[in-house]
């Protein structure tokens, strides 16, 4: 497959006898020596790995209520490392969130969206939240108790906005209550539309990067090659990360809850620590203001950029800002994280 | 024909919409019968499952009630605490006292009330069956 990298880079590098590295070869700013700049590399990594699993899992789920935890459960406990394959595909997605936190943190306090790189950040933020939802809708296919609650939950949480809210929430369960229907369409999004949206848009977001090229950062002048040696420091980090994943799948093997019961909500049904911050925010404040508040949240994020630049030329000493922002943001998280697990 | 071509794939987009859209079940008022009041103890709420309809019936010293159990926050089921005398929702924390209404935590309005009919000793609530 050709892909548009390759398309892109020809033109400079084009003639006769040139390798395939020609075509991937790049001139990056030195600055990128520096091994926060290839957070961005693991959640790719992290996401093939998670097609791979997510496609041998596929090989024994069965989408329907009453099939659905009875095949996870075989999966788990059944099927020949079944619980290995599971559990990594679990883990990835677990770290593919944490470490496309870490590349977010470090492209805000970089500010790397700096104008022209605002279309990097917008496409790397949707990727984020395709990410979360992918996570949901993927806890919510094991159809264990806090998966069918959180069903509920995070439904009737999307039909509480006004207008498109109601219909959206009708279209999404496929009916007015959570159902058969609605786990099915959970798993077609989770493995179908939701997939390919993500594949596309990590590609288009790499491909952005390529294009649009890196932020300036003073006194980096010097290049660094993109082949060998930052292709080697990605793949030494990605290698680092098997072995990690391998490990922490062997010590913490995935678990399931108890199965699904529409009768009773489950004792405890905390979602997954990265729902964790939202759901305590939730609990905390009357529901249209958390609603509207992580909504607007969600905007501000996407709309940084554009903000940063705003307040720019305003004067505003930004790096200070953004350093203060990050450190609020995730002290806030983690109170509410800590506030989740005392619960 | 650029806006022929739009207008004709927008429309087929719709319909396919439309194909997602499953049919709306029309919904009509029933009686059901859920037994004698001496059944449900005093200050004790019973929670009974009426075709996917989840209510629970509380029998206090002021009298008899039905209230939908779907918490108005965002749809858990709420279960009766005989100790604080009050419903709980376990997913955010919501409370609602005796008579419906939210006292605390996110709901943003009391629990649906059911009415219910008296006919001799037995109880029948009235519901909107699908």
């Amino acid at each position: 497959m050709a892909s548009p990298i390759t398309e892109i880079v020809k033109p400079g590098n084009a003639g006769a006898g040139k390798s395939w590295i020609d075509h991937i070869q790049k001139d990056l700013p030195e600055h990128l020596e520096w091994w926060p700049y290839t957070l961005g590399a693991i959640p790719l990594t992290l996401f093939g790995i998670l097609v791979a699993t997510g496609l041998l899992l596929t090989f024994y789920y069965v989408p329907s209520p009453e099939k659905a935890y009875e095949s996870v459960d075989e999966i788990t406990n059944g099927v020949y490392l079944g619980w290995f394959v599971r559990g990594l595909h679990k883990t990835s997605v677990d770290l593919m969130i944490l470490f496309l936190l870490f590349h977010v943190i470090r492209v805000f306090l970089t500010r790397g969206y700096r104008a022209p790189g605002e279309l990097k950040w917008v496409s790397g933020s949707i990727v984020l939240f395709v990410t979360f939802a992918m996570g949901f809708t993927g806890y919510s296919l094991v159809f264990d108790n806090v998966s069918y609650w959180g069903m509920t939950v995070v439904t009737n949480m999307i039909g509480t906005f006004p207008v498109a809210g109601p219909p959206l929430l009708y279209l999404l369960r496929g009916g007015e209550e959570v159902s058969g229907i609605t786990l099915l369409r959970l798993y077609d999004l989770h493995t179908k539309l939701l997939p390919v949206l993500l594949g596309g848009l990590v590609l288009g977001h790499v491909v952005i990067v390529r294009l649009m090229g890196f932020a300036d950062v003073e006194a980096s002048r010097r290049f660094h090659p993109f082949y060998p040696e930052h292709t080697l420091k990605m793949g030494a980090v990605a290698v680092g990360l098997l072995v990690l994943m391998v490990d922490v799948v062997m010590i913490f093997p995935p678990v399931l809850g108890p199965p699904a019961n529409p009768q009773e909500v489950a004792s405890d049904v905390s979602p997954p620590w990265y729902f964790s911050a939202p759901y305590m925010w939730i609990s905390l404040l009357p529901g249209p203001l958390a609603l509207w508040s992580l909504m607007g949240g969600a905007g501000l994020f996407v709309l940084y950029p554009f903000i940063d630049r705003a307040l720019a030329e305003r004067r505003w000493p930004m790096a200070l800002v953004n350093g203060v922002v990050a450190a609020a943001v995730v002290a806030g998280m983690v109170i509410l994280m800590y506030l989740d697990m005392q619960m | 024909m650029g806006f022929g071509l739009l207008f004709g794939i927008g429309t087929l987009g719709f319909r396919f919409l439309q194909f997602l859209v499953p049919n709306r079940k029309k919904r009509q008022a029933e009686a059901v019968l859920i037994g004698a009041e001496s059944r449900i103890p005093l200050n004790e709420a019973v929670p009974m499952d009426l075709g996917g309809q989840k209510i629970v019936v509380l029998r206090t010293a002021e009298g008899i009630a039905a209230f939908s159990r779907r918490c108005t926050d965002l749809g858990c089921l709420v279960s009766w605490s005989k100790e604080r005398e009050l419903f709980v929702c376990p997913c955010h924390q919501g409370t609602f006292d005796k008579t419906g209404l939210n006292i605390a935590g996110p709901p943003p309005r009391p629990l649906d009330r059911l009415p219910i009919v008296k006919r001799g000793d037995q109880l029948y609530v009235n519901i909107q069956s699908a």
